[in-house]
């Protein structure tokens, strides 16, 4: 099932980078901020991507 | 009718994965032959056909639009966010680039010779699963981009670009009989990343908040793959400066 999982998910790091994505687009959503989740949350996924691609 | 927003990531998505299997099911023809290999290929796409039908059939029970926009729209993120990631690593070099000959050779060392039935049943399955899980890879882009019209035009468009990508490769591969190193493949890792990444931020937030959300609809589709290219090739140059100051 490793393989499998690893192939669908990515590892811990990548799942973290779209849950903690997922959840700030929850979070300004829920308190009306959907105009400036359109902006923020493209940058905070590459945020994302910068990291994972630093610590490679 | 082909819709190419969704055909042109679908194929080079495709590309990518087809040319890692082929590599992969080369070094295993070496060891049981052709007939063996590409029947292991055979068998892992029709696992993947069967998955596709079952992802259908789901998708057709009538779960709502916005859940399905946000599953998928995550799964598109976990690649999108991985493929530029990795594509950015290896740009700024702080990665080895792909390389399918370096590929085929360790799987090579790997597989050894198929000296028994035990050794022919495991490289069988090595051809088998490699198909299967690149493929997988291929299934997940071409269903969830599919996903993107409610006409079956989505799915066509992804479905046969996909396969337009695996004609290509097995041409191409069986004309040169090697390794396919010449397709540039971290430039398309990079740009499909872009792309899927885009497909990925869009429909999240559409789907945990409506398509009201986005206030030029479809057209914020490009601006977002245009964003995360640039910025992309940007993190690029910083990551790969930052590197080469740390070694200094």
């Amino acid at each position: 099932m490793g393989p499998f999982f690893k192939t669908l998910f990515g590892d811990f790091h990548n799942i973290a980078v779209v849950a903690g994505l997922v959840a700030a687009e929850t979070l300004l959503l829920h308190f009306g901020l959907g105009r400036a989740a359109t902006v923020l949350v493209p940058v905070a996924a590459m945020a994302g991507v910068a990291w994972l691609a630093a610590r490679s | 009718m082909i819709d190419w927003s969704i055909a042109v990531p679908s194929f080079l998505t495709a590309l990518v994965e087809w040319v890692e299997a082929f590599t992969i099911v080369l070094a295993v023809s070496l060891s049981i032959g052709w007939r063996a290999a590409i029947g292991a290929s055979l068998v892992g796409l029709l696992t993947l056909a069967v998955l596709t039908l079952a992802a259908g059939q789901v998708l057709a029970t009538g779960i709502d639009i916005g859940w399905i926009q946000l599953v998928v729209g995550v799964f598109l993120m976990l690649f999108g966010v991985r493929w530029l990631a990795k594509a950015i690593a290896r740009h700024a070099g702080l990665k080895a680039l792909h390389d399918e000959a370096i590929e085929f050779a360790h799987i090579r060392a790997q597989l050894g010779g198929a000296q028994g039935r035990g050794d022919w049943l495991a490289n069988w399955l090595v051809a088998y699963k490699g198909v299967l899980l690149e493929g997988l890879e291929v299934w997940l882009v071409v269903v969830a981009l599919g996903m993107k019209t409610t006409t079956g035009i989505g799915l066509v468009s992804s479905g046969g670009a996909a396969l337009a990508a695996l004609v290509v490769t097995c041409a191409v591969g069986a004309a040169v009989r090697a390794p396919l190193q010449r397709v540039p493949e971290n430039a398309i890792k990079f740009t499909v990343g872009a792309m899927i990444l885009a497909f990925g931020t869009y429909w999240t937030l559409e789907g945990i908040g409506g398509a009201e959300v986005w206030p030029w609809s479809d057209a914020t589709l490009p601006a977002l793959v245009v964003f995360y290219g640039v910025a992309g090739l940007g993190v690029a140059r910083l990551v790969r400066t930052r590197a080469v100051a740390e070694m200094a």
